[in-house]
Parts: C-alpha cells; sequence; structure tokens
C-alpha cells in the first residue's frame, strides 16, 4: 500500500513537472483550436486543424498579429462534451489563449463556449451550426458557418417551389446536426402545408440502410431530404439505387465533400443528389489563392477547412485591430466586416452571420456545380 | 405486400449472414479459452483497410476480371488478417493465459482502442471504399398492382454463397479432422487434452487464426457489398456480432450463424415495419427478453456446475 | 545450450520476427489510401520495421546476458498480487500516510489551476463510479458492462429535474440517485439467473438501450441536443455562485469574484462524499453483506447451500453499485452543466471496468489509486496529441500483463486472531 502511495506520489510529480514545463514566449500570441482529432468524427477534426494551421502559417508568413507571431494550441474533444469541457479548462487555464476556434460538434461547443464566456475569450466555431450555440446571450460566441434553420428554409424553399413535392421523406442521423438541419427543413416544409411522409432516423456508423430503403421504396415518395454527414448519405443513396428508388435525394453541407463520391460508390450514383452549402469560394480571387496553395500541398480543402481558415482570420483581423484584449475584438466582430478566404463577413449581435449564403448544388459525376 | 416481405427477407438474410461471419470469431475464441475477444471486431475494420488498399494496387498493375480481382484480394486480405489474429494472441493474451479471465478482456479492450488508433494514424481518420465491382442483380418477385419488386443484387448473391461455403468448410473441419478433434478436445478440458499430447497453445493460437481470417472474408465481402467503410466499423460491428454470438449460444459455430441470421432478420423487419429509430432498441431488448428465457442461447449447451 | 547456438537461435528468431513485422506494416502502414488510389510510405513501415526488430534482438540479447537479465526481469517481469489474510488494522505509519493524503487532497483545490482542478473533479466522478462499479464486479462477481447506464440515469435526473421542475441540485442529485438505484433493481431481476459472459453481454445491452431512448426520446429528454443547465448551477446550499447577483457567494463573503469558487466547492463536496463512500465501502466488507457478497463470487452454489438468499444480495449489490454510480453521474451534470447521450458510450463502461480491474477486483484502495491514474493519464498524454489514445490503449495492455491480478494486492480481513 505504501510503494503504491509512493508511485502516485512519483506521479504528481511528473504532472507537476509538466505543469511547469509550459514555457512563456513574449513574441507570440496564443490561440487554441479545438475539434474531435481522434474518434469516430476525426475526418472533421483534420479538416479544422489543416485549415486553422495553414490560416496561421500565411498569417505569420506575412508578418503576424501586431509583430507578434501565431502559436495554435490543438485541443482534442473526440466530440464527447466532458472532454471538451476539459479542453476549454486546459485551453483558458493552462495555455492562456486569447481566442479559439472550435469546436466542431455543436455537442461540444455548447458548454466549451461558457467556459470561454466566463473568461472572456473570443470563440469561433467553424462548423457547429445548431441554433443554439448562438441563442444563450453569450457575447463572445460566432460561428463563420450558417445555421440549421437558414439551411432548412433554403432547402424547404427548393423542395416545394422547384421540385414540387408532396410526397417528402424526411431521414435524419440522430445527431445534433442531422436532427436540427432535418427538424429545420420539416418545418419550413409544414408552414407550407406539405407533411412529411415518413420522418425517421438512421444510426450513426451503421452500414446497412436496405430495411428502410425497402419502407421508403414501398411509400413511392417524390424526395428523400436527408440530415446528416457523408459516410451514411453515400450509403444511403447507394443503397437506394441499388433498390431502384431513383428520386431526387437532397442533404446539407454535411455532404459537400470528394469522401461522398467515396462513399456513395462512384460517379455514376451521384445523380439526382442535392444539397444546400455556402456560395462557392472559388469564385473570389482570395479563396482560389488558398484553395490553389492548399492543393500544392497536396491536400484537397474541402468541407470545413476554409470554414476553419477563416475563421482564424476573423480572429486575428478582430484581435489586430484591437490591441489583443479578447472581449473587445468580440465587440469589433459585432459592430465590423472582415474579409476573408470565404468573402467578406459581418455578424449580428447574436453572432450569426448576417447573409446568409447558402445555395443549391447538384452534384454531376464526381464533381458539384452550383445551381442556377 | 409481398414484394416488401421478400425484400426485407432478402435484406435480413444478407445482414445476418454478414454479422454471423464476425460472430463465428467470437464464438470460437470465447468456445476455447473461455474469453470475449472484444478487438475482434477491430481486425474485421483491418481487413476492410486491405481489401481496399489490395484492390487499389493490384487493379493499378494490371486490368483483370472481377472475379480474379475478388479471389486475389481475398488470398492477399486472409493471411494478413490471419496473421494479425495470430500476432493479437501472442502479444495481449497468451501472457494471461493463467490469469483471472477479466485481466484478458481488459487487454482486450486495450488493443481493440489501440488497432482503431493505428489505423486512423497510418491511413488517415476519413471514409476509405473501393469503386463500385458487381452491380446489378435479380429480380425475385414483382407486385402486380404496384408494379414494385424485389430485387437480390449480385452482390448478395455472392454474400450468401461465401457464407455458406466458409460455414460448411468450418463444419466439415471441426467435425471431422485431427484439428477439429484437437479444437474439440481443448474446448472441453484444458488441461486433460495437454495431458493427452494435445498443443493446446498451437490450437487456441490456431484457433485465433481461423477466426480472424474468418473476419477477413467477412470484410472483403462487407467492403464489396458497402462500399465505403472507416476506422470505427468494427466497434459496431462487433458489438452485433457479439450479440450474434450470444444469441445463438455463445461456443457455438452453427449458433453464431444463426444468432447473426436471427439479428439481421429481426432488424431488418423491425426497422421495415416498424420504426428505424428503435432498431437497434429493439435487437438489444430482443436479446435480454432471449437470455432471460434461454439463458444459454439457441444452441448454447447449459452449464452444468458441479459442487 | 551453448552461447553460440542460443545466439544462432536468437538470430532466427529476430529473423521471424522480422517477417511478421514486415507483413504487419509493410500494407496497412507502407502504403496509404487516397481514395480509390494510394500512395507509397515504405520509409515509415521501414522505420517501424527495423525499429521494433532491432528492440527485439536487443531484448534477446540482455536475455543471453547473465548480468542484464537479473534486473531486466525483476523489473519487467509478471507479477500476479494474490489475496493476502492479513488483520484489518492499519499500521501507525499507514495511518499517518492516509492522513497526510486526506490532508492533502484538500489542499489541494486551492494551489492547482482551474484546468488541473477540473481534471481532479472528474477524477473524483471516475472514483465515486469505480467504487460502486466495485461492489458489483468486485465484491459480487458480477461482471457489468452497461455500468454508464446508471451513470447517464444519474445525470440526466439532475439535468431533467432541474429542466422540467427546476429542482435544486440538492435536492435533484440524491433523487436522481435513488432513480439510479431503482433502474439498477430494475436491471437485477432478468439477470438474476445469468452468469459470467452472459451478464456481461446483457448488461451491455442494456447500457446502449438507455443511451439510446435518452438519444430517441426527443421530446423527454431533448435528444441529441441534450440538456443545458443554466451556469453557474450549483450553489452554496442556496447561494449562488453568481458574479452579478447581489445575494452571491463572493458578495457574501465579501471576497472577489472567481471562476474557481464554485470549482473548489464541487471538488470539496465530492471530495466529502468520496470519503464517506469509501468508509462505507470498508465497512461493507466486513458486514454480512460484504461476506455473502465474497461468497457469491467464489462459488455461488455453495453460497446459496449456505442459506444465503442470493437474489436479495444480488439485488443488493446492483442497486447500490446503481446508487454510487447516480451521485457521480449527478456531479457529473454539475461539472459540465451540460448532458447529452454522447457522454454515455459503451467506451465509458469500459474505462470504468479497466479501473476496477486495474484496482485489482475488491480493493479499496487500489480502484481508487486506478480511478485517478486512468483519469490523469489521458491528461498528460494530451501533448502527444494524435497518438493519446493509441498510448493509452497500449498502457492498458502492458499494465495488465505487466500486474494481471490489479497494481495493488487485494487485503482480505482475518477475524480469527488465534489462528495463523
Amino acid at each position: 500500500m505504501a510503494k503504491n502511495l509512493i508511485k502516485f506520489g512519483l506521479l504528481v510529480g511528473t504532472i507537476s513537472v509538466v505543469l511547469g514545463g509550459c514555457f512563456k514566449k513574449d513574441d507570440t500570441i496564443k490561440i487554441g483550436v479545438a475539434g474531435p482529432f481522434t474518434g469516430q468524427y476525426a475526418a472533421f477534426g483534420e479538416q479544422i486543424h489543416k485549415g486553422t494551421e495553414k490560416a496561421a502559417a500565411d498569417i505569420n508568413a506575412a508578418g503576424g498579429v501586431n509583430g507578434k507571431s501565431i502559436e495554435l494550441v490543438f485541443g482534442d474533444d473526440a466530440c464527447d462534451p466532458k472532454q471538451a469541457v476539459t479542453v476549454a479548462n486546459k485551453l483558458t487555464g493552462q495555455d492562456k489563449v486569447i481566442a479559439v476556434v472550435g469546436h466542431f460538434c455543436s455537442s461540444s461547443s455548447i458548454p466549451a463556449s461558457e467556459i470561454y464566456a466566463a473568461s472572456g475569450i473570443l470563440n469561433v466555431t467553424p462548423a457547429s451550426t445548431n441554433p443554439t450555440y448562438t441563442e444563450r446571450g453569450l457575447d463572445n460566441v460566432f460561428r463563420t458557418c450558417g445555421r440549421d434553420d437558414q439551411q432548412g428554409a433554403v432547402a424547404g424553399n427548393y423542395l416545394i417551389n422547384k421540385l414540387n413535392a408532396k410526397k417528402v421523406v424526411i431521414l435524419h442521423d440522430k445527431d445534433t446536426y442531422g436532427q436540427g438541419l432535418a427538424d429545420a427543413t420539416k418545418k419550413v416544409l409544414n408552414e407550407s402545408g406539405v407533411n412529411e411522409i415518413l420522418y425517421e432516423g438512421v444510426t450513426r456508423g451503421d452500414k446497412d440502410f436496405n430495411a428502410l430503403v425497402t419502407k421508403i421504396k414501398g411509400l413511392g415518395p417524390d424526395v428523400v431530404y436527408f440530415g446528416g454527414l457523408h459516410t451514411e448519405a453515400g450509403l444511403l443513396v447507394r443503397q437506394m439505387r441499388e433498390q431502384g428508388v431513383d428520386v431526387p435525394f437532397i442533404s446539407g453541407d454535411g455532404i459537400v465533400s470528394q469522401d461522398f463520391v467515396i462513399s456513395v460508390g462512384g460517379a455514376q450514383y451521384t445523380k439526382n443528389v442535392f444539397m444546400t452549402f455556402g456560395s462557392d469560394p472559388l469564385k473570389l480571387e482570395t479563396g482560389k489563392k488558398v484553395v490553389e496553395s492548399f492543393k500544392d500541398d497536396g491536400y484537397q480543402p474541402e468541407g470545413y477547412t476554409l470554414y476553419s481558415y477563416a475563421a482564424l482570420q476573423a480572429v486575428v483581423i478582430a484581435l489586430s485591430a484591437t490591441d489583443l484584449d479578447s472581449s473587445a475584438a468580440a465587440m469589433y466582430l459585432k459592430d465590423n466586416s472582415v474579409s476573408t478566404v470565404m468573402g467578406e463577413k459581418s455578424w449580428d449581435s447574436k453572432g450569426d452571420l448576417t447573409v446568409s449564403d447558402y445555395v443549391m448544388y447538384a452534384w454531376d459525376g464526381d464533381s458539384y456545380s452550383e445551381l442556377e | 405486400m409481398m414484394w416488401e416481405i421478400i425484400q426485407q427477407t432478402v435484406n435480413g438474410l444478407a445482414l445476418g449472414s454478414i454479422y454471423g461471419l464476425i460472430a463465428i470469431g467470437y464464438t470460437m475464441v470465447y468456445g476455447i479459452i473461455g474469453m470475449i475477444n472484444f478487438a475482434h471486431g477491430d481486425i474485421y475494420m483491418l481487413g476492410a483497410y486491405v481489401t481496399a488498399i489490395s484492390i487499389a494496387v493490384i487493379s493499378s498493375i494490371a486490368s483483370m476480371p472481377v472475379v480474379l480481382l475478388l479471389s486475389l484480394t481475398v488470398l492477399i486480405v486472409v493471411p494478413i488478417t490471419a496473421l494479425h489474429g495470430y500476432v493479437l494472441e501472442k502479444i495481449a493474451y497468451k501472457p494471461l493465459r493463467h490469469a483471472q479471465k477479466l485481466s484478458a478482456l481488459i487487454t482486450a479492450i486495450g488493443m481493440s482502442l489501440f488497432l482503431q488508433n493505428y489505423i486512423q494514424i497510418s491511413q488517415g481518420a476519413r471514409n476509405q471504399g473501393i469503386p463500385t465491382l458487381i452491380s446489378g442483380g435479380f429480380t425475385l418477385w414483382t407486385d402486380k398492382i404496384s408494379s414494385l419488386s424485389a430485387v437480390m443484387s449480385y452482390t448478395q448473391v455472392v454474400i450468401l454463397v461465401v457464407t455458406l461455403v466458409s460455414m460448411l468448410t468450418l463444419a466439415y473441419v471441426i467435425k471431422s479432422t485431427s484439428l477439429g478433434r484437437q479444437c474439440r478436445s481443448t474446448q472441453q478440458d484444458q488441461m486433460m487434452s495437454a495431458m493427452l499430447g494435445v498443443n493446446t497453445d498451437r490450437v487456441i493460437s490456431v484457433v485465433f487464426i481461423i477466426g480472424a481470417g474468418l473476419a477477413g472474408v467477412g470484410s472483403v465481402l462487407v467492403t464489396l457489398n458497402y462500399g465505403s467503410f472507416d476506422f470505427f466499423i468494427g466497434f459496431i460491428a462487433g458489438i452485433k456480432a457479439f450479440t450474434a454470438a450470444v444469441l445463438g449460444g455463445i461456443g457455438s459455430v452453427t449458433g453464431a450463424m444463426l444468432g447473426g441470421l436471427l439479428l439481421g432478420m429481426s432488424e431488418s423487419f423491425f426497422s421495415g415495419l416498424v420504426n428505424a429509430d428503435y432498431k437497434d432498441v429493439f435487437a438489444f431488448g430482443l436479446l435480454i427478453f432471449f437470455m432471460v428465457f434461454k439463458p444459454t442461447g439457441l444452441l448454447g449447451t447449459p452449464e452444468v456446475t458441479k459442487v | 545450450m551453448s552461447k553460440k547456438e542460443s545466439y544462432k537461435k536468437l538470430f532466427k528468431q529476430t529473423f521471424l520476427f522480422f517477417l511478421v513485422t514486415v507483413f504487419i506494416f509493410v500494407p496497412l502502414v507502407g502504403i496509404k489510401l487516397l481514395g480509390w488510389k494510394y500512395s507509397l510510405r515504405i520509409p515509415n513501415a521501414l522505420f517501424l520495421i527495423f525499429g521494433l526488430t532491432v528492440i527485439r534482438f536487443m531484448i534477446g540479447v540482455i536475455n543471453l546476458t547473465p548480468r542484464l537479465r537479473g534486473p531486466f526481469r525483476k523489473v519487467f517481469s509478471q507479477v500476479s498480487y494474490l489475496p493476502h489474510v492479513a488483520p484489518t488494522s492499519i499500521s501507525q505509519r499507514k495511518k499517518s500516510l492516509l492522513f497526510l493524503v486526506i490532508a492533502l487532497s484538500f489542499v489541494l483545490p486551492f494551489v492547482i489551476e482551474q484546468y488541473w482542478l477540473s481534471v481532479m473533479i472528474t477524477a473524483l466522478i471516475y472514483v465515486m463510479l469505480s467504487l460502486g462499479l466495485n461492489i458489483v464486479i468486485g465484491f459480487a462477481g458480477l461482471l457489468d458492462l452497461g455500468y454508464v447506464a446508471f451513470f447517464a440515469v444519474g445525470a440526466y435526473g439532475v439535468a431533467l429535474l432541474h429542466h422540467f421542475f427546476q429542482i435544486d441540485f440538492w435536492l435533484a442529485m440524491p433523487i436522481a440517485a435513488f432513480l439510479a438505484m431503482l433502474v439498477g433493481g430494475l436491471l437485477a431481476f432478468p439477470v438474476l439467473r445469468m452468469h459470467g459472459d452472459y451478464l456481461a453481454i446483457v448488461t451491455l445491452g442494456f447500457g446502449e438501450i438507455i443511451r439510446l431512448l435518452l438519444n430517441n426520446w426527443t421530446e423527454f429528454t431533448r435528444g441529441p441536443n441534450g440538456v443545458i443547465l443554466p451556469r453557474p448551477y450549483i450553489s452554496f446550499f442556496g447561494i449562488p455562485f453568481d458574479k452579478n447577483s447581489p445575494n452571491s457567494f463572493h458578495n457574501l463573503l465579501g471576497i472577489e469574484y472567481s471562476l474557481s469558487h464554485k470549482s473548489i466547492f464541487l471538488y470539496l463536496c465530492l471530495l466529502l462524499i468520496v470519503i464517506a463512500v469509501t468508509y462505507f465501502c470498508l465497512r461493507l466488507k466486513k458486514m454480512p453483506l460484504g461476506r455473502s457478497w465474497e461468497a457469491l463470487r467464489e462459488d455461488e452454489i455453495a453460497c446459496r447451500s449456505m442459506g444465503i438468499n442470493h437474489v436479495t444480495i444480488k439485488l443488493f449489490a446492483f442497486g447500490l453499485g446503481a446508487f454510487f454510480g447516480g451521485i457521480g453521474g449527478g456531479f457529473f451534470a454539475a461539472l459540465t452543466e451540460f448532458v447529452s447521450p454522447s457522454s454515455f458510450t459503451f467506451i465509458e463502461s469500459a474505462l470504468v471496468v479497466s479501473i476496477v480491474v486495474l484496482g485489482g477486483l475488491g480493493s479499496i484502495p487500489g480502484v481508487i489509486i486506478a480511478a485517478v491514474v486512468m483519469t490523469l493519464l489521458p491528461e498528460v498524454l494530451r501533448d502527444i496529441a494524435n497518438v493519446r489514445v493509441l498510448m493509452f490503449g497500449v498502457v492498458m495492455v502492458v499494465m495488465m500483463i505487466w500486474r494481471p491480478r490489479g497494481l495493488t494486492r487485494v487485503l482480505r480481513p482475518r477475524f480469527n486472531k488465534t489462528s495463523k
């Protein structure tokens, strides 16, 4: 027993050494980046990692912030709210970051942002689209992506006005993002008097949706709407097409990725697949340059990569304008618009983008393009 | 609605036979050393990656008919997963052969975490896949009024055939070969078998190799059928396959197959006819219900405890 | 065997090891999938292959060198601590050490920063969970892989009681814990007849059912969105830790507002409860109930033949375990101030089971140490970012092989003082 206590003492000792080992450099400013870098959602964590890393490198190459260079501190939350709180405490308490880009999952961003708010730290999420994130009266939260309800409205209007859909099947992946999106679309449809004929959830990580597809086939819908990510969307589309259900399939920004082509099993299955997504950054001169530079590094900047890039840009611009004062920077973002890789962005008093630039895209083969 | 019932049966059979193939690995290991090999699902996950890698490599070297490509892939994947099964046993379970059973359970969980993260680091976190190799299928039944039809894709046919063949081969090996007899005797009484000259260490290794090899076959079939996978599939498939193994009576190879089919069918019919939301609740509820009335599963032998 | 022969054998073994590593690492590390194509990363694979082969060879050389073999084996060899029977009275030295540890843990929150404080609170929650599960697995020998269900019931109980009825933590937490106990009893009935691994899979299924219900029953639990508690949620027995309210904690004491007041308070409350529960568990071990659990664990048939009602004691084991799990869950809700189904996955159950096994099934000090180690370890490893969980898995395997019966020796109380 005593021996073990000594061992425990040694462990505590090691920890305190680790604690004491944090050096402080005066010529750098620390910005936290949090996301799921391990675990089930690590693919999205990678996008945040790459996006912010690139942005930091570009900003440092251009002279940094007020003469100081940016040092990113990454925190892995694995999309677990418990770890998100720990990471938030670590970033604010131990690493003393002055702003945080992240988290990915809404279920992580919401509890973590409370901790950032309590320490007066600016928090910009590149990916959490759940409305609750900005609806709690916190004055430090921002997002560079849209909200589920904005996306749902665009998809819902498209369903009603363009596709003239009467029999709609709505599916979701039983997660904050997917279900939020499905609910938002459902609301828009119901308000226009279109009631869905099926509203059901699939399980994240499942591979076999054949039973559900058979049920959908029996119902004979005009269109299938899915709130979720490309992994499940791809499998659903493939299994639908294999069973001969060729109706339009509509989803949100969770399927905007070349990986969708992989999960759907080839370009032959992407016909009649539509999605809502922000306006194409490739149209902008600055966006094009950044995308090219990503591609030179052998990385395809997909999904949330550019959102993360833009989030860090916004943070840096606000910080440099307010002399590195994080709470002043939050006020700055509410009053001023910022030029980012995704174009000119401005935020309302809650921290949502003032202009929702969601538009419809259609997949065609292995690429997608904006619908006229 | 006849077409719907036929279609759901086909769906359930295909899903169930995949569960069954993976469940065999659990049930064989359990039967022989009485331990839940939690890392088995991750061997299957690893097999999916090897499948995609070998398909990518082979098709970049030469283009060939699909049948040949798939046979070559199986010939590459099965030895590699089998080797992983062997190494896994050697590293994580063999040192704990004489320790309490729970210790091996913990190393299994540790290995499972390790394998998932090893693949995430070496292959990246994105989901991966293979191009669709076989498309199309048979029409089994067409409804006269709605003109909707039940289809069975060629891939589903391949799954059923390969599963059946693997099952029959395994059943033959266990029933009629010297190796099978050694396995069965080790399962009954490890110490007695050792006294009678059975190399039990070797038998246990072989069981791990067979289990992992079958998981390899399963991963080729699944990858062929669904086309995409990530480093997390092992965990989900593992829990389901393990449920199937217990439903069928853990320790019994035929039971694992039956349990897999039962689970696949009930999931299919439940989500097709009732509600997909509660599909998994139903699956686990069925398990609990079943266990209450038949605590040893479908084909499990009741435990006889001597005092 | 002569030296030459043994080296020859070593070379042969190393070569075989080399071949195995080639077949393991070349396909999965040497080739990386890129879409449907691939790219070669042979140097990475070669690095691993040769690195591991050299390590294997070195170990072989150490084993063949008598001078190095001794200390090497002393450190790395497997040691199974068998339970030992000893009088339960503790020596003066141990008493003072114990006192020191307790005193230190009370001082701790005032000297560490917020981050480590929140880690320590998480550690205490895990201590709580492990003590609860230790009753089920360690004392009664019932393998429960769905323990996270009770944790979830506790957390959701507290959160939903606030959500629907605005009930304060100090009332909601006991209610939620009793609710968890009820659920524990509910689970115990169908599993009364089951043993070992059948029990394991049924409890695993039960845990998954609870999580899925929390996720799917959107009207009641708010589904995947989770339940958000107001912040600051926990109060000093009615006095809020609010920054702006006039009656809040810091204003009444006349001290400056700090975020950490709330965390320190949470930590100290939890610490007191953990100490109480530890004492309770230690006493429980000596009580008839604890003795019957041990009898049940060692041999159910013999236990029943002795006239012990196995139904009652199993119910007690599940109920008490669930009760402590519920308390842990309640504090978890107070810590994160947000509960969602994603916190209650199977891996959480697996972690708590690992803690109990690593602590040495039934050893209370062992379980406490293991819980603290297993919570601190991932945080200490946080600096190596993406290999963090990988290392965690490796450490789990290595520790288990190194000490199969846990890190500490289980102490069985001896009652009859005359026999030795």
